[in-house]
Order: structure tokens, then C-alpha cells, then sequence
């Protein structure tokens, strides 16, 4: 008996012990793997020869290139986040205030745009909006105008990134503007209604203030995303913009030591914008009363008051569509020029794309990548979330903000600070970039994972866990026994968004990834687009079975998660 | 404010939530509109809110209609089940928007601020956000807000049913102060016939959508129009049973039930000799032969299932030889023997039972 005892007593220690020291391992790859390559980015925009200086800051802002790029990619944020929120606001009170046939489906359909990164669209768009593109030949055709327009001359390039950008991350905003409607209790509406407040002054006065806290977590992540993506500035042509310089200065990052104060720059930025929207709003983070009963403030729309719904959902879906249809038709045409739509159409790209070995290599690469960065999302995801909901120790509060930086951490910073602090190492990416790359993808993509988890964990009582160590077994057989398939819808859905977003990642791609055979789907994309001849039509094919992986991973994470979908785009 | 609903029906879609309501509530009464769950009281109320609109009828405010008026014209105050306090605004703030849109002067406004707050004893948490107040304290911002308007009609959609009981007792007692002395016109939605009876005067039953009885409680209780309202309000026995002869002026009415048969003095509704009908009787209106046999109406054997002492009382289960199961209740018991399994001389005094019409679609209230 007492032998007994003690072993099991041991068993537990043992056990113990391998759990705590996994949360161990969790916050020492959080310290090497983010705290470090930002800090080092951070010293060495102020350090120049072992001495502290200021200098480099000042020829970052004499660079009339650089100045012109901060401006253009706040431009692009701010302008991104305006158009995203004028394009989801009418479709967000739609959603929470009427009831209609389809409405499932038509909800759905919103959110595909989110399926395909903006700079794969960009090769469909450049093919429509071209000099001698589709547009340009419809509307000759039609003789609506006699000379083409220049959709993508300089003076407009900046608007497609703009456009692309904002047919991209609507959702993101959709999402979050739908829960935040969702949460409010109609009562608080009905009862201005009955003191006779205008609907426009109830909107203002009491809908608005409770909403803002959702709308301003949207917000913030699609004016980030939208600020520092590099992929579709690159392929628009769009050069001016930050994420393209600090791109182009990696490789003589050595001679020139003013990409690391743009980088900080960068990072100045995203800290300065999330403290001021957390500040902002936590001082207003309402509690909502307890929810109303019976009544759904819901109105059931039929007949003629469908049609304006209809018309509005129906038109942003295709209006977003566009450059995944611009993609599909160039993947599958056959000498394409100076008509509207190809003469002929051919699977010949594909079959060339699965002959290849470049786009063989490519699809190869990021399964692997993407699926090890998945397994290592899965277990930290699950551990961090773990602590966090029980509290395992002192300060989850913030290790829960600690995770969450990724999200709104822009890919390029990321990226760069890995290539400045472990270059020279034994985890140098000119060597083997596979490593670097995976937990790359991994930290970025953590937040999603840890999201899913903890939304999992604290559906799930804490009593299924006591029932369980009561009867003696230890803390982590309790957890691998009885919490992880409790919570296992949660985690597979996380892993399919981290798995679907780490294949389609662009700028840890584009930057890590530098040797030819270790080269990830997006960056065979990007390196296929460069060529000249065929090699667009074999991008846009890569492109479109990238895109059928993401919409397989995000429809299952869907279908998994249901209506918590939009929990997990939340800063 | 006198209120008056003429034949409002309610329909969502192919469902009938109110089903031709007629009643009139007395100006500065404090009507009660009791009812289970689902039984149309809150879906009135709101369109009296004029937060529904009305399929057919009308509603009128001392005889004018007000059935097409938007909510914001009629003057009413409301107070939601769950307060719909604004989440955002400290009390003050919650109570003063409502009355800037009114056009007030600054001074009318803080006048009328101060009274409210005086009268729901607010005063000191002015400045406090609704999440920083307990459940009781919530619930007399919403009466406050709602009485700062000067209501014609105050409108109490279950508003104690999110505290806990003792506040309970403390609320109703401030409900029924604050409308003694403002004399409002206030209509009371509750599903708790406790509540009901304990606070109101006039009470209206209303079940699957109708207005079954109006009256006062001891009306109510002792002179229930249906076996709903019987079972509703407090409890009752039932037995169904068929009219073997009429009743009237000191002649009972005769229903012929599974257990034999019963005579019954007082009947409601227009009964023939044949009708189906159900016999009621309170559990506390039961007789019994503590010694042995009893000489009274209605002699009836029961069998002892199970008895619960209650100190003042003692409640007996029992069950008759057809299986129909019997309440009882007695008060100042005298010593006695009784077991389970024993049988048991009861009786049911003629006086003390009902007659009720059966409505088998409503079946016998819980």
C-alpha cells in the first residue's frame, strides 16, 4: 500500500514536473523567438559602434524615399481601415438587425475574400486593369472611351494596394462589428425608443459607445495588416511603402544601418496606435447588464425589403471576387492579349506547374512548413492557454498579452529581427532556413491557436478536471486524458486557421526563405510573377491551389467553430 | 391615465400570442398582468410599450386611440426585467437623457433629477456606472429613469425578477410606496402569483394568450373562473366528472365523478345536465375524521401516501381509489396515529367546492 503510494506520488512529480517545465520551454521560445529579435532591432537603431547614438534617425528622415514611404503606408493604413469600415458597417447591421432567407449563406460568402492573400490577387488585377487588360478592351469596345486608361499608372498604384487591401480584410472588421452589434441587448434600444430617442440619436448616444470596443479591435489589426503587408505593394509595383524598403535593405543590412530605425519606426508605430486604442477603450470596457429574454430584435425581412439586402450583400461579394475570378481566368487562359477575355483556355499551366520542380518544391515545402509550424502552434497554443485559464501562475495576464502581440507584430518585423539576430548563428537562414522559417510561422500565428484554446478551456468546467484529479491522477494525465478532447473542436479549428494562414504567409516567406530549394509556395509565386513569358500564368495557377487549400482549411475551421469565428480576429 | 385594450390580437407569423384582449385598467391603478411564462403577458405589455405593433384591435388612453402612436408619443415609462440600463452612463446621466430629448430647461431637469433620486433613494451613487451597482440598486435606476419622465403609464415588465428574495420583499414595498405616492398608472407583468397577490389589487390572469380572469385576489382565489386559475393560484384538487343535476338557490349541483358522487354549492359558467364539468377543492377546504368515521358532504375514503409535518401545519398526500391523488392541509392538528397506508375518513364540504367548466386545452394550471 505505502509502496503504492509512493509511486504514484512519484508519477506525479514526474509529471509535474514535465508540464511545468513545457511552460518553461513555451516562455523561453517566446523570449528567443520575440522578445530577443525585437529588442536586438530596437539596440541596434540606437547603438552604432558599441556607443549609444541618435544619428541614424535623422538620415532616415532626410531620405526623401523613406519619408515618402512612412507617409504612403500610413496613407495606405488609414485609408484601408476608413474604406474597410464604410464597406462592413452597412453589411455588419444587416447581419445583427434583420432575419432573411439565405442569410447563412450570404454571411458566409463574405467572408471567402479572407481565403486568398491580397498579392495573389494582385496578378489577377494587374491582368483586368492593365493598359491593354480587359477593362481597358471592354470599354474600347464598347466605345466608352478611344484611348485605354492607365488603372495602374504611378498616380494610381497606391488606390489597388488601397482596393485590394480593403476587398481583403473587410471581413476581419465585418467580424468583429457583427459580434459587437450581436452583444448589445436590444432592451437598452427599446427602452430610448420608449423616452422617444430618434433611432439616428440612439445609434449615436448609446449603440455607437457600446460597439466601439469591438469596432476598434477590428480596427486596429486590419490598419496594421494593411500598413505593413509586403506582398502586394511588391507585386502591384507600389515600391514606396515601408514594407518594400525595409524588403530591399535586408540583404545590405550590414553597409546600411538605417533599416533598423525604419523597422523601429515601424514598430513605434504599431505600439503607439495599440496603446492608444487600448487606453482609449479600456476606460470605456462595459460590462453588459444581464441579456434580455424572449424578445429577438431581429426584424424578418421578405418581399421588396429583401432587395436592397440582397443587392448590397450580393454586390460586395462579387465587387471582392473580382481578383480571385481576374486570377482564376488568367490561370487557365491561353494566349491572352488585347482582348477582353482569352481566346483560348488550356490546363496546360497546371500540368506545367506539376512537372515543374520550382512549384513542386514550393507546394512541398509549405506543407512541410506549415505543418510543423502547426504541430509546434498545437502544443504551445495548448499549454499557454492552459496556464492562462487556470491561472497556473502569477502573471497570465501577461502572458496572455505576450501571446497575443503576434497578431498586430507586422510579418516584416518579425522576419527581419530573426535575420538580423541569428544570422552568423547555427540557426542562419543562408544556411538552412528551415528552422527559422518554422517557428517563424509559428509565432505568428500562435494567437490564433491560443485563442481557440482558451475559448475551448473556459467553455469546459474546471470540475470535469477535479472529478478527475480526485481520483489521483496528476495534473498533466488529467489534461491529456480528459481537458484536450473536451476541448479538441477548438484546437483542430485553431490548427486549420494557424495551418491555412502559415501556407499563404508572404513576408516571413519572402525574407527567410533564401535559398532556391527551401523556397515556400508564396515565394515560387512571387519569383514565378518576376519572370518573364509563361511565368504569370504559372503564378496564377499556384495561386489558385493555394487558394483552394486556404477556403478547404477556413470552411472546416468554420464548420468547426460556428458563430466563435470572429473571436479569433480580435486584438 | 385610464388604459384600454378592445379585441388586440397579437400574431407572429402563424403563431397567436394574444388572442382578443379586452380589458380595462382604472386610471392610478396598479394593475397586475400574472401569468406563466409564455402565456402572452410581456408581448401585451410591449405593445402597450408600443415596442409591438398591434395585428388587430386597439389600444386606447382615456379614450383615445393611441394604436398607431409610436412609442416615443405616448408617454410611458418602462422599467425591463433586466433593466436596460445604459452601460455607459452613470446614473445621473442614464436619467437625464431621457429628459434633455424633451426640451426641458436645465433647471426643470435637475429638479426632476433630484426628486427621483430622493424618491428611489439614489442620491449618493449619482456618479457610479451601472456595473459598479448591485442587482437592487440596477433595478431603482430603471424605476428612477422611467418615473423621471413623468409617465403617463409606468410599465413593470418582471422587474423583481432578477433580485434575490430578501431585497424582493424590500422592492415590492418601494414599489407600492413610490405608487401610492405618484398615483401612476402602473401596469405590473409578473409570473410569480406571490408577487401578484402579496401587491395587488386588480389582477388579470392571463394563459396560452388570453385573458382569462380579472379581479381581486381573494376573488381570484376563492372564486376561480377555471381549473387553470385554481391550480395557478394556490392549489387545488381536481375531479372530472359529468352534471347529473343543477344546482342554485340552496340546491347543490350534482357531478357524478370516478370516486362517486360529489355535491358542489357554487358553480361558474353555463352548465346543462350532462356537461362534462371538473370539481375543485382547496387542500386546506378538506375535511377529516381524526377519530374515525365523520359526519359531513361528501364522505370520502383516501389512503395515506405521505405526510409532511410542517410544525404549524401538517400536509397529507393521499389517494383515492380510482388513483386521482388528493392534497391536504391542516392546520392545529389534534394528536393522532396516522401511517402511511392507513385509511383515512375525508370530506369536502359541500360550500367549499367549485364547479369549474374543463378547458382541455389548457389543462389544470402547475
Amino acid at each position: 500500500m505505502a509502496v503504492k503510494d509512493q509511486d504514484t506520488r512519484w508519477r506525479r512529480v514526474l509529471s509535474d514536473s514535465i508540464g511545468y517545465g513545457t511552460i518553461g520551454l513555451t516562455l523561453l521560445m517566446l523570449v528567443f523567438f520575440l522578445v530577443i529579435p525585437v529588442g536586438v532591432i530596437m539596440s541596434k537603431a540606437f547603438i552604432n559602434n558599441g556607443k549609444f547614438t541618435l544619428e541614424f534617425f535623422p538620415l532616415l528622415f532626410q531620405n526623401e524615399l523613406y519619408v515618402s514611404s512612412i507617409w504612403n503606408s500610413l496613407y495606405i493604413g488609414l485609408a484601408t481601415t476608413l474604406c474597410a469600415t464604410a464597406l462592413s458597417l452597412p453589411l455588419a447591421l444587416i447581419n445583427a438587425k434583420f432575419e432573411f432567407p439565405g442569410k447563412g449563406l450570404l454571411s458566409g460568402l463574405l467572408l471567402v475574400p479572407m481565403v486568398m492573400p491580397p498579392f495573389v490577387g494582385a496578378i489577377g488585377v494587374q491582368r483586368f486593369f492593365a493598359r491593354r487588360g480587359s477593362v481597358n478592351m471592354a470599354l474600347m469596345d464598347f466605345g466608352i472611351i478611344d484611348q485605354p486608361i492607365d488603372w495602374l499608372g504611378p498616380e494610381n498604384m497606391v488606390w489597388a494596394v488601397i482596393i485590394l487591401e480593403v476587398l481583403h480584410l473587410y471581413p476581419i472588421m465585418y467580424l468583429n462589428l457583427t459580434a459587437a452589434l450581436a452583444n448589445i441587448d436590444p432592451s437598452v434600444e427599446e427602452m430610448a425608443t420608449t423616452l422617444g430617442v430618434p433611432k439616428w440619436r440612439q445609434y449615436l448616444d448609446i449603440v455607437w459607445p457600446l460597439a466601439r470596443p469591438g469596432y476598434f479591435a477590428g480596427a486596429i489589426i486590419v490598419f496594421i495588416w494593411a500598413l505593413t503587408d509586403l506582398g502586394t505593394p511588391l507585386l502591384v509595383g507600389y515600391h514606396e511603402t515601408i514594407p518594400v524598403q525595409i524588403f530591399n535593405m535586408i540583404t545590405d543590412i550590414n553597409e546600411n544601418p538605417v533599416g533598423y530605425s525604419l523597422v523601429f519606426f515601424v514598430i513605434v508605430i504599431t505600439v503607439a496606435f495599440f496603446l492608444i486604442s487600448k487606453l482609449a477603450l479600456n476606460q470605456n470596457q462595459y460590462e453588459m447588464m444581464a441579456k434580455g429574454h424572449v424578445t429577438s430584435s431581429r426584424k424578418n425581412v421578405r418581399g421588396w425589403g429583401l432587395l436592397p439586402i440582397y443587392g448590397l450583400v450580393i454586390a460586395t461579394v462579387i465587387v471582392a471576387l473580382i481578383p480571385h475570378f481576374a486570377v482564376l481566368v488568367t490561370s487557365f487562359s491561353d494566349k491572352w492579349f488585347m482582348t477582353i477575355l482569352p481566346d483560348n483556355y488550356t490546363w496546360n499551366h497546371y500540368l506545367q506547374v506539376f512537372q515543374s520542380e520550382l512549384p513542386m518544391n514550393g507546394i512541398k515545402n509549405s506543407f512541410l512548413f506549415a505543418g510543423l509550424s502547426t504541430l509546434l502552434d498545437l502544443v504551445l497554443g495548448l499549454l499557454i492557454a492552459y496556464v492562462i485559464v487556470r491561472k497556473l501562475v502569477p502573471f497570465t495576464s501577461l502572458l496572455d498579452s505576450l501571446v497575443m502581440v503576434p497578431l498586430a507584430l507586422p510579418g516584416i518585423v518579425l522576419a527581419f529581427g530573426y535575420v538580423v539576430t541569428y544570422s552568423d548563428t547555427f540557426l542562419d537562414p543562408l544556411n538552412n532556413p528551415v528552422p527559422l522559417l518554422v517557428i517563424a510561422y509559428a509565432i505568428r500565428r500562435l494567437p490564433y491557436m491560443v485563442r481557440s484554446a482558451v475559448a475551448g478551456l473556459q467553455q469546459t468546467s474546471r470540475s470535469l478536471e477535479e472529478a478527475s484529479t480526485v481520483f489521483g491522477a496528476s495534473r498533466f494525465l488529467t489534461l491529456r486524458k480528459v481537458t484536450v478532447p473536451l476541448v479538441a473542436a477548438n484546437l483542430i479549428a485553431g490548427a486549420l486557421l494557424c495551418f491555412s494562414y502559415a501556407m499563404l504567409d508572404v513576408s516571413d516567406s519572402l525574407i527567410l526563405a533564401m535559398k532556391e530549394r527551401f523556397y515556400p509556395l508564396t515565394k515560387v509565386i512571387y519569383v514565378l510573377f518576376l519572370e518573364q513569358g509563361q511565368g504569370e500564368f504559372l503564378a496564377s495557377s499556384l495561386g489558385m491551389i493555394g487558394m483552394l487549400i486556404l477556403a478547404g482549411c477556413i470552411i472546416g475551421a468554420s464548420l468547426i467553430l460556428g458563430k466563435k469565428m470572429g473571436e479569433l480576429f480580435r486584438s | 391615465m385610464e388604459v384600454k385594450f378592445q379585441n388586440v390580437v397579437k400574431r407572429y407569423g402563424d403563431f397567436t400570442a394574444v388572442k382578443g384582449l379586452d380589458l380595462t385598467i382604472k386610471d392610478g391603478a396598479l394593475h397586475f398582468l400574472l401569468g406563466p411564462s409564455g402565456c402572452g403577458k410581456t408581448t401585451t405589455l410591449r405593445m402597450l410599450a408600443g415596442l409591438e405593433q398591434v395585428s388587430s384591435g386597439s389600444i386606447l388612453f382615456d379614450g383615445r386611440d393611441v394604436t398607431k402612436l409610436p412609442a416615443a408619443d405616448r408617454g410611458i415609462g418602462m422599467v425591463f426585467q433586466n433593466y436596460a440600463l445604459w452601460p455607459h452612463m452613470t446614473v445621473y446621466k442614464n436619467i437625464e437623457y431621457g429628459l434633455k430629448l424633451k426640451k426641458l430647461g436645465a433647471d426643470e431637469i435637475k429638479r426632476r433629477i433630484d426628486e427621483v433620486l430622493h424618491f428611489t433613494q439614489l442620491t449618493q451613487f449619482v456618479d457610479r456606472l451601472p456595473g459598479q451597482l448591485s442587482g437592487g440598486q440596477q433595478q431603482r435606476v430603471a424605476l428612477a429613469r422611467a418615473l423621471a419622465i413623468r409617465p403617463n403609464v409606468l410599465l413593470l415588465d418582471e422587474p423583481l425578477s432578477n433580485l434575490d428574495a430578501k431585497l424582493r420583499m424590500e422592492m415590492r414595498d418601494n414599489i407600492l410606496r413610490i405608487h401610492k405616492q405618484t398615483k401612476i398608472t402602473t401596469v405590473y407583468v409578473t409570473h410569480d402569483q406571490k408577487e401578484a397577490l402579496s401587491m395587488g389589487t386588480s389582477i388579470s390572469v392571463m394563459h396560452a394568450g388570453r385573458l382569462i380572469q380579472t379581479g381581486s385576489p381573494r376573488i381570484l382565489y376563492n372564486h376561480p373562473k377555471t381549473p387553470f386559475i385554481a391550480g395557478f393560484i394556490g392549489e387545488a384538487n381536481f375531479f372530472p366528472g359529468k352534471l347529473k343535476a343543477m344546482g342554485g338557490e340552496g340546491k347543490p349541483y350534482i357531478v357524478e365523478t370516478a370516486v362517486g358522487e360529489m355535491h358542489s354549492l357554487e358553480a361558474t359558467g353555463d352548465f346543462q345536465v350532462g356537461d362534462e364539468v371538473i370539481v375543485a377543492i382547496r387542500p386546506e377546504a378538506v375535511q377529516i375524521g381524526w377519530s374515525g368515521k365523520l359526519e359531513t358532504d361528501n364522505p370520502i375514503a383516501l389512503s395515506l401516501e405521505h405526510l409532511t409535518y410542517l410544525g404549524e401545519s401538517e400536509q397529507f398526500q393521499l389517494r383515492a381509489s380510482d388513483g386521482t391523488s388528493v392534497k391536504a392541509n391542516f392546520y392545529h392538528t389534534p394528536e393522532h396515529d396516522f401511517k402511511e397506508g392507513d385509511t383515512v375518513h375525508c370530506g369536502f364540504p359541500a360550500a367549499d367546492l367549485l364547479t369549474l367548466k374543463p378547458q382541455p386545452e389548457l389543462g389544470p394550471g402547475t
